[in-house]
């Protein structure tokens, strides 16, 4: 091509276009973000082999495109040689793609044999997902993580360089436990009876906080199921268990006092039976809370703005709960169920 | 002396163009209808698609609230599959493909009008849960048991089911309608191997319609059994297996996104040849591979399934990645046809070739995640998304423009303004590039799909503001379109019957056609029976004309 056909050749809209789309192509990194699992490396090592593959044919067949365009642009009235094909190339070009298949095929196996195998002296993690949050029941600890919000989502501490082995449990619909930075993700399924859950193993290898949420549509609060897992070192991990068991067994089961007034207030389908609770100014009560939803947690929380001045236990219905409640100044406070921000009302105390 | 002459014009049966419209058994009017009405949900479903891009742009709830967003990313992805795509081309078969046989009709005119008539119904069935207190909000898919009564309550999810039935029984009707006719009223001399590569991709895909669709039907029948009468195919708090949902969708889903895309595909190899004066290189070839991606459609359903957990892994990467094959095939084919041409860029052109670099990339990304241990990161987030819009919009989408541009001369007798075409394209491929090429880099940076909101900490804002971007030029290039098909009807230019110096049967009449479409035909030797003719003292094209005669 001469330097002459250059600025006609530009002003081509369509290889103007092309050129943008290679612009567009560079501008992006397209690499996965940094592995955090030996699994994750695995997988990490296969997407980069693909991906390149991947790439190499992007760039011939649109370099070719974009060559075809410019070379053999209408310039005169004759009729160009009819080829209507041609056997030989036609095998070739069957052979090229099936080649790259195998390529990819033979390089998925190895590498789900790598990810697949499970190691030794896992911990055993039941995750329980539900709308819309998630539980972490540590199954030889005995300790359980749960609560949270989308500004202060559960999180789930483990150590480095041990397997973790994941249970994948739900009872309503279906989840997905995904971590970008693991490069993987497994599908919370609530199987049948008599059918067993989901498991999903890795091994973290480095020391971070990786950001986690549901994967899989599960309804309105889909994009709130978020949670954070935390790698330690085996001793701060250890210290850690120390920590979260000794906290559940002082967390004292407040008893109710006799001769408190009791405010009862009950949730179905997703919504309170009342918008409005009136209460005692000055002077503790009680909220006897009914949970009538099967299956779905729910809870009462009292806030004045961002402050919390009070949080309840959340209660898998069906079932009743009472929750001792501090006395609260006279004023309007605001109350929500923690699992279902959209469930919420406000608090009169005179 | 007394002389007979036939009734000089008897004067047709008078009726308003509404009636007309409204009970006509033509072909052509029925296409027509088909394409009018599947422009008119890609609008609707377009509008609810800004409504997501808008509501997603930046982190926080803006304009809708979560219920009113999973309802908008439901409807767009159910009108734009099940009323815009499918029936678009359904539409543009209906017109050409008696035209591309040499037929007067289709081979059972009523039926046809028939399994259009269901469409608009079905349609308002499926949108008027907005009526009934919300409209179905389970995505497009309707996975279990999200869908059932106790966690998808409204009516709109009833309605999404009967709608969805109703569309589905209409397509299955026409799916009979047109493997009969291309069976039956091919003209003679059209043999199975010299019909126009459209064509065949409509028979490859009326036969996948006409095997999966009652697939899907079937489940939904059993889902709204479940929600409404007490069943137990899918809830397994009654001993239901939600995943056989998954299996049941997917077997109809996946040979549907080859329904979408094989027309358009056809449609570019009809375009390529005539705007580069050449055969399309490899009709055998090409004919084979529209077939055995047909066939490899129906043994990779479960590669959407990888992270269930239940799925055999290395059959269905294996099967998916062999999909890879065929495709390819085309694609050199496409190169080859372009190799040593004469090519022209009007806007059909620059539509076909917007489509080939579009849907490799859409090709690519879909080879990518054929591979399931990289599947078990990029499945259901966002690069899943940017790979079907790849597939579907800058595959099947540019696809249906392309044959609008293609076609509308044949249909009006005016050719669509050149210029405002060339803007049109300009401005849907940057739109379209700006809106769905950051998806890749969302989804392998972990933003996971139907999300309402995201934290401003993911930094996943900036993506998300050039796609909405990206969206808002795509709606924008809507403009020039519509206004171009307007005054074109109105004040066009008239073209005669053949602007493009095209190679099928279509071209052989007026445009537009009449009635009962031809007077005469040429002589069918070749799949380029026009060229032919256009070129017979051309002594290379006579001397394979005469090869051909001598064979048949």
């Amino acid at each position: 091509m001469t330097a002459g056909t250059m600025p006609a050749v530009m002003r081509r809209p369509a290889a103007l276009l092309a050129v943008l789309v290679v612009g567009l192509l560079g501008g992006c990194a397209l690499i996965p973000p940094t592995p955090g699992t030996t699994q994750a490396d695995s997988v990490y090592a296969l997407y980069i082999v693909i991906f390149t593959l991947g790439a190499i044919v992007f760039f011939v067949v649109e370099g070719f495109i974009i060559y075809a365009v410019i070379r053999y642009r209408r310039r005169d009235d004759r009729l160009p040689t009819q080829h209507h094909g041609n056997n030989r190339v036609e095998i070739i070009w069957t052979v090229i793609p099936t080649v790259i298949v195998m390529i990819l095929f033979i390089g998925s196996l190895v590498t789900l044999a790598s990810i697949e195998q499970e190691g030794a002296d896992p911990v055993n993690i039941e995750v329980e997902g539900f709308q819309w949050q998630w539980a972490f029941h540590y199954l030889d600890e005995g300790v359980t993580v749960d609560g949270g919000s989308v500004e202060n989502p559960p999180v789930m501490v483990v150590p480095v360089n041990r397997p973790i082995h994941l249970i994948l449990h739900s009872d309503d619909v279906i989840h997905s436990f995904f971590v970008p930075n693991f490069l993987t993700k497994r599908d919370v399924v609530p199987f049948a009876e008599g059918t067993n859950p989901n498991e999903l193993e890795f091994t973290v290898n480095r020391l971070g906080t990786f950001r986690g949420q549901c994967a899989e549509f599960c309804g309105r609060g889909h994009a709130e199921m978020t949670f954070v897992v935390i790698s330690m070192d085996p001793a701060d991990y250890a210290d850690w268990v120390v920590e979260q068991r000794a906290a559940a067994s002082v967390e004292p089961t407040p008893t109710i006092p006799a001769g408190l007034q009791i405010v009862r207030i009950s949730a179905d389908q997703l919504e309170f039976d009342t918008n409005l609770l009136e209460v005692p100014a000055g002077e503790d009560f009680v909220i006897e809370f009914t949970n009538n939803e099967v299956d779905i947690p729910h809870n009462v929380a009292i806030y004045d703005g961002e402050a919390t001045l009070f949080q309840g236990e959340w209660l898998t219905g069906p079932g009743t709960i009472q929750y001792l409640v501090p006395a609260l100044d006279a004023g309007e406070y605001t109350f929500q169920c923690d699992v279902h921000p959209s469930m919420f009302g406000t608090v009169t105390a005179r | 002396m007394a002389t007979t002459t036939l009734a000089p014009e008897a004067p047709a049966y008078q009726r308003s163009w509404v009636i007309e419209w409204l009970t006509t058994v033509d072909h052509k009017k029925i296409g027509i209808l088909y394409i009018l009405n599947s422009f008119v949900f890609f609008f609707g479903a377009g509008i609810l698609a800004l409504l997501v891009r808008s509501e997603l742009a930046v982190p926080g709830l803006q304009i809708l609230d979560e219920s009113t967003f999973n309802q908008a990313f439901t409807m767009h992805g159910t009108l734009m599959v099940f009323l815009f795509i499918v029936p678009m081309m359904s539409g543009f078969g209906n017109y050409i493909v008696p035209l591309q046989l040499g037929a007067p009709d289709m081979a059972f005119p009523r039926i046809n009008a028939l399994s259009f008539w269901m469409l608009p119904l079905g349609g308002l069935l499926l949108i008027s849960g907005y009526l009934f207190g919300g409209a179905a909000a389970g995505g497009w898919t309707g996975y279990n048991p999200l869908t059932q009564e106790r966690f998808s309550p409204g009516v709109g999810m009833d309605l999404w089911i009967m709608g969805l039935t109703v569309v589905g029984t209409a397509s299955i009707l026409g799916s009979v309608n047109f493997i009969t006719t291309i069976f039956k009223m091919r003209a003679p001399g059209m043999s199975l191997f010299r019909m126009p590569i459209f064509t065949w991709t409509i028979l490859v895909t009326q036969t996948l319609i006409l095997l999966a669709t009652p697939v899907l039907a079937a489940g939904l029948i059993a889902l709204f059994i479940d929600r409404n009468y007490g069943g137990s195919f899918f809830d397994p708090s009654v001993g239901g297996d939600p995943i056989l949902w998954q299996h049941v969708f997917w077997f109809f889903g996946h040979p549907e996104v080859y329904i979408v895309i094989l027309p358009a595909l056809g449609v570019v190899s009809e375009i390529l040849p005539v705007f580069s004066r050449k055969p399309l290189f490899g009709y055998h070839a090409f004919v084979y591979a529209t077939v055995a991606i047909g066939l490899l459609s129906f043994s990779v359903w479960a590669h959407h399934m990888f992270t269930t957990g239940v799925v055999f892994l290395p059959f269905f990467t294996f099967m998916t990645a062999l999909i890879a094959v065929p495709t390819g095939v085309k694609m050199f084919n496409w190169m080859a046809t372009l190799w040593r041409g004469s090519l022209v860029f009007a806007t059909p052109m620059l539509f076909a070739l917007g489509l080939i670099s579009m849907f490799l990339i859409g090709g690519i990304s879909g080879v990518m995640m054929a591979s399931a241990p990289i599947d078990f990161h990029l499945q259901d987030t966002y690069f899943a998304v940017a790979h079907l819009h790849y597939v579907f919009f800058g595959g099947a989408a540019f696809g249906v423009f392309a044959a609008t541009y293609y076609w509308f001369p044949k249909m009006t007798g005016r050719r669509l303004n050149e210029f405002v075409g060339k803007i049109h394209f300009g401005l849907i491929f940057l739109g379209f590039n700006l809106a769905f090429f950051p998806m890749h880099e969302l989804g392998i940076q972990g933003m996971p799909r139907r999300i309402a909101d995201y934290s401003p900490d993911a930094g996943w804002t900036v993506m998300n503001m050039l796609s909405t971007g990206g969206a808002f030029l795509i709606a924008l290039s809507m403009i020039p379109f519509v206004v171009n098909v307007v005054a074109t009807l109105i004040n066009g230019e008239r073209v005669g019957d053949d602007p493009w110096e095209g190679n099928t049967l279509e071209w052989a009449t007026s445009s537009p056609p009449p009635a009962y479409n031809f007077d005469r035909l040429p002589p069918i030797r070749s799949e380029r029976p026009m060229f032919d003719l256009r070129h017979k003292h051309d002594p290379a094209v006579h001397h394979e004309l005469a090869t051909a005669e001598a064979e048949s």
